[in-house]
């Protein structure tokens, strides 16, 4: 991959601050956004694809009296930038007015990212990506002949961002990612597993892919002979996978303060009260070393930092963008996003960046030591049908296994779980050692007693 | 604009590229998102780019750019071959692709009211009409997110069988979302409305209609029970079906998936739901959110049955998965843009109304749950599906009787439709859009049916 050339961006973005101020708008920032990528598809038990992106474009936001405009283009020349300099301001104009806009964030002292840059990962040819995934591939053949490598694939890439806004700041970031995945299932006979996955994302070139394939073909072996089980209320240990998926749709929108503003949130009014189990300490740290989501700014050039928000189970701080912290009377704490598959065509969004569960001391091995009667949960399907709103949940496990007599008995088909995110934490009763990074969360296992599951005989 | 794609496919070729397509848009999108009233951005933009594909030694290679330029192009083209033949060193078997008629076409979108010739103005008020209805319902509700989306540009299609094909690209969404809050009960509904055909959408699916459905739903939650957990016979409504097909069924037919070990795998041919389901995934509904004449491979798009009478008698291909299962082409394959390969995605998926009436299909329920409007759905590989439910009414005595919140269906999906006893008359096709790594505008639908037993999960 080549380097982005960070000084030609900077000037497309103050001439289209400059043009869209000229044009008449009374504030005015222009976001830019480069990503190269280079990745290795593995479909069926083959690599089947080679791929390679680049990305580049602009997104401009212009106010006036108090609306906001926003227009974006990939193709960056004089011309177009200025076109959407004119079509952002247009777009303020026809808008109606915010009347709790203030105005773009002023710029802040930047606190240090540390292994968020590998140049390791820029110099990766595609035909040593190939290499690495031939070997997670080979790791999963090796582990067992029932196992099928559905579907996986190797990614690197370079990303680079650029803001600069009427208020004086004019900032950049450069980071880089790697990542291998793989999706297994196993057959043997009429018997076929649910899917299993097993992912490894860093920021430095540090990956395990032969690790990665070995997991995922065990989760696929251990998922064979399911059996299904009656109804009951059990202690469960959610691994980080199905952790996220549920505190996703749930907690991490909760403690939002844009949620909260707007009466969206069961945590409202809280701040200060006992939410979880005294196991239970929560942070947002969007510049934890080597974090997935870790950046030197945030979407609208705010310093990221990190927010406690639960403190051995007292909600302490909800998180904020600069437009719900004006609105709140406080500072934003740098949780602006742009996501979507070019972020420079969309507007920023309050979004949680490293959401951190303070790890435990137990290992995987006691967690399941101490249960009697329970389940371990890798994944979990359908959370995104939670109720954002109350929290409440009801989703389908899987893989999941029960756990008989302190060990891991047998997989289990066909289990849903159900009830509401905050009795989950109430109810946390202890916390592995085992931290892994997966999306947003940065978690080890965590053990729950008295989940409902609801299943089938 | 052709003849820059006809050359660089010719220089792929030259290269020894076995198949080469380019893929290039111009697109235009017009954003809106409003919250309680408020507009919190007017927002439009404009894309264009290419995304070059060839088969080089039986693996593909892809590359994608942000510029239209006849250089940049035929280094794409260049990177794309050589990107191809590295992965083909590892390929155990070559990929091929089914033979299609290569077409020449040229597709004009023809809307009532195209959504470049509406004002962002009359776009604004539209959507702050409809928040208005939703929160002016009731003060109970508490908050109101509109979004609003059109894309209009340009498709172009060169590959090296011969195909040129332009294609007009037409999209129009919005999806409501409100909630509610009563003492500590909290709720929220959604509903969306999507279509190709035009603006003109939004004289049907009006504030009143849609706006006061969604008020509605959301403050009858309040007041609902959680269900009981456990196996119970239900009735599904349209839009509750449709999610159970897209989700549980369709995906498992998508050939990608099924030749991956979906439990559809070595069921072609056999009965795997009751006689009374037939289901199909349908290109050719006019205006509906799913359809499009022609898809990123090129192949026109048709009606395909998937279940005929209970009998898996089809799957969704590309040509690629066509080729390997000796079946024809589909016109399955789409791309969320230039930025991506074209994979197998749904179109219009439905299961097709029988004879009953409603009170037909609820007068023998004992006691189950009538499930009419979903949030949310999924389900894996082994045929296990979940769908979130945000209105259901219990059946007691085969009446409807008290409404209840926050419940959802599992269970495993050949079972399910074994389980379907009853199909009723009625036919509701609803937009939506579906997430495989990327998004495509899809639409699912069906008629009222009656399952014998689902696994009914939810409430705390």
């Amino acid at each position: 991959m080549a380097e982005h050339k960070l000084a030609e961006l900077f000037e497309f973005g103050k001439r289209a601050v400059k043009f869209a101020l000229g044009r008449g708008a009374e504030e005015a920032e222009a976001f830019l956004s480069v990503s190269s990528d280079t990745s290795i598809d593995i479909e069926r038990g083959q690599i089947v694809r080679s791929i390679k992106r680049m990305d580049q474009g602009l997104g401009v936001r212009a106010v006036y009296r108090k609306a906001v405009g926003f227009s974006y283009t990939n193709t960056l020349t004089d011309k177009n930038i200025e076109e959407a300099a004119a079509r952002a301001f247009r777009a303020a104009r026809a808008s109606k007015p915010d009347k709790n806009w203030v105005k773009f964030p002023s710029p802040g002292k930047f606190g240090e990212t540390r292994g968020t840059y590998d140049k390791k990962i820029v110099d990766l040819s595609s035909d040593e990506l190939v290499d690495v995934a031939a070997v997670m591939l080979g790791a999963v053949e090796a582990y067992d002949k029932r196992v099928l490598a559905v579907d996986g694939g190797v990614g690197a890439s370079l990303f680079s961002t650029v803001i600069v806004n009427s208020q004086g700041i004019e900032a950049c970031d450069m980071g880089t990612a790697v990542a291998c995945s793989m999706e297994t299932i196993a057959r043997d006979g009429a018997d076929v597993t649910p899917a299993c996955y097993e992912v490894n994302a860093e920021r430095v070139y540090d990956i395990d892919p032969e690790g990665v394939g070995t997991e995922a073909a065990r989760q696929a072996v251990s998922s064979l002979n399911a059996k299904k089980i009656g109804s009951g209320a059990f202690p469960v240990i959610f691994a980080q996978d199905a952790f996220h998926s549920l505190l996703y749709y749930t907690l991490i929108n909760a403690v939002k303060a844009d949620y909260v503003q707007r009466e969206r949130s069961a945590l409202k009014d809280k701040i200060g009260e006992k939410v979880a189990s005294d196991l239970v300490t929560v942070y947002n740290d969007g510049l934890l070393e080597g974090g997935l989501l870790t950046r030197k700014f945030d979407a609208e050039g705010v310093p990221c930092q990190k927010t406690l928000v639960i403190d051995k189970g007292v909600l302490r701080n909800f998180l904020y963008d600069s437009y719900t912290a004006n609105k709140a009377g406080t500072e934003s704490t740098g949780n602006a996003s742009r996501t979507g598959l070019a972020s420079y065509a969309s507007t920023p969004a309050l979004e949680a960046s490293n959401f951190r569960f303070m790890e435990g001391d137990r290992s995987p091995e006691e967690l399941v030591g101490e249960v009697d009667e329970g389940l371990l949960v890798f994944g979990v399907q359908g959370a995104h049908s939670s109720n954002p709103e109350s929290g409440e949940f009801s989703v389908v496990a899987t893989p999941v296994w029960k756990i008989e007599g302190g060990s891991v008995a047998y997989a289990v088909r066909g289990v849903m779980l159900a009830g509401v995110v905050f009795d989950v934490l109430r109810n946390v009763s202890a916390l592995g050692s085992n931290v892994r990074k997966l999306g947003q969360l940065v978690a080890p296992w965590i053990r729950v007693e008295d989940v409902r599951a609801v299943g089938r005989l | 604009m052709r003849d820059m794609l006809a050359k660089s496919v010719d220089y792929g070729r030259s290269l020894g590229a076995k198949y080469v397509e380019v893929r290039a848009q111009n697109l235009f999108k017009t954003l809106l998102m409003t919250k309680d009233g408020t507009v919190e951005g007017a927002k439009e933009g404009t894309e264009s780019g290419a995304g070059v594909r060839v088969l080089v030694n039986g693996a593909w290679g892809f590359v994608s750019l942000g510029k239209l330029e006849p250089k940049l192009l035929t280094d794409a083209v260049d990177q794309a071959v050589r990107l191809a033949r590295a992965a083909s060193l590892r390929v155990k078997s070559p990929v091929k692709l089914a033979d299609v008629k290569a077409v020449e076409d040229r597709v004009t979108a023809k809307p009532e009211k195209s959504p470049r010739d509406v004002s962002m103005e009359k776009k604004i008020d539209d959507a702050l009409a409809m928040d208005k209805t939703v929160l002016g319902y009731d003060k109970r509700i508490k908050s109101c997110t509109i979004s609003y989306l059109d894309v209009t540009g340009t498709n172009y299609f060169v590959n090296s069988d011969g195909a040129c094909i332009q294609q007009d690209k037409l999209y129009v969404w919005s999806r409501i979302l409100a909630s509610a809050r009563e003492n500590s009960v909290y709720t929220s509904a959604r509903e969306e409305i999507g279509s190709t055909a035009g603006y003109e959408v939004f004289d049907t699916e009006t504030p009143e209609k849609v706006g006061t459905l969604i008020a509605k739903r959301v403050v009858e939650q309040l007041k609902a029970k959680t269900p009981k957990g456990g196996s119970f016979p239900a009735v599904i409504g349209p839009n509750v079906v449709g999610v159970f097909i897209h989700e549980a069924m369709g995906h498992l037919a998508e050939a990608d998936l099924t030749l991956s070990g979906s439990i559809l795998y070595d069921k072609l041919g056999k009965q795997i739901a009751s006689d009374a389901v037939t289901v199909y995934d349908d290109g050719t509904v006019e205006g509906a959110f799913g359809s499009f004449k022609y898809d990123d491979e090129g192949v026109r798009t048709k009606k395909t049955p998937l279940i005929e009478k209970g009998t898996l008698t089809g799957l969704m291909h590309n040509r690629e998965t066509a080729q390997k299962l000796n079946m024809e082409p589909t016109g399955n394959a789409r791309a969320e843009d230039f930025r991506v390969e074209p994979i197998i995605r749904m179109r219009n998926t439905y299961l097709a109304p029988g004879d009953r009436s409603f009170e037909e299909l609820i007068e023998d329920v004992d006691f189950g749950y009538y499930l009419k409007s979903f949030r949310g759905g999924q389900a894996n590989l082994d045929g296990t599906f979940q769908v979130g439910i945000q209105e259901a009414y219990e059946i007691v005595k085969g009446r409807l009787g008290a409404s209840v919140r926050s419940a959802s269906i599992s269970g495993n999906t050949l079972e399910t439709l074994r389980r379907v006893d009853a199909v009723g008359r009625d036919f509701e096709l609803w937009p939506g859009r579906c997430g495989k790594g990327q998004i495509a505008f899809i639409c699912d639908g069906g008629p009222h049916i009656r399952v014998g037993e689902v696994t009914v999960g939810g409430g705390a």
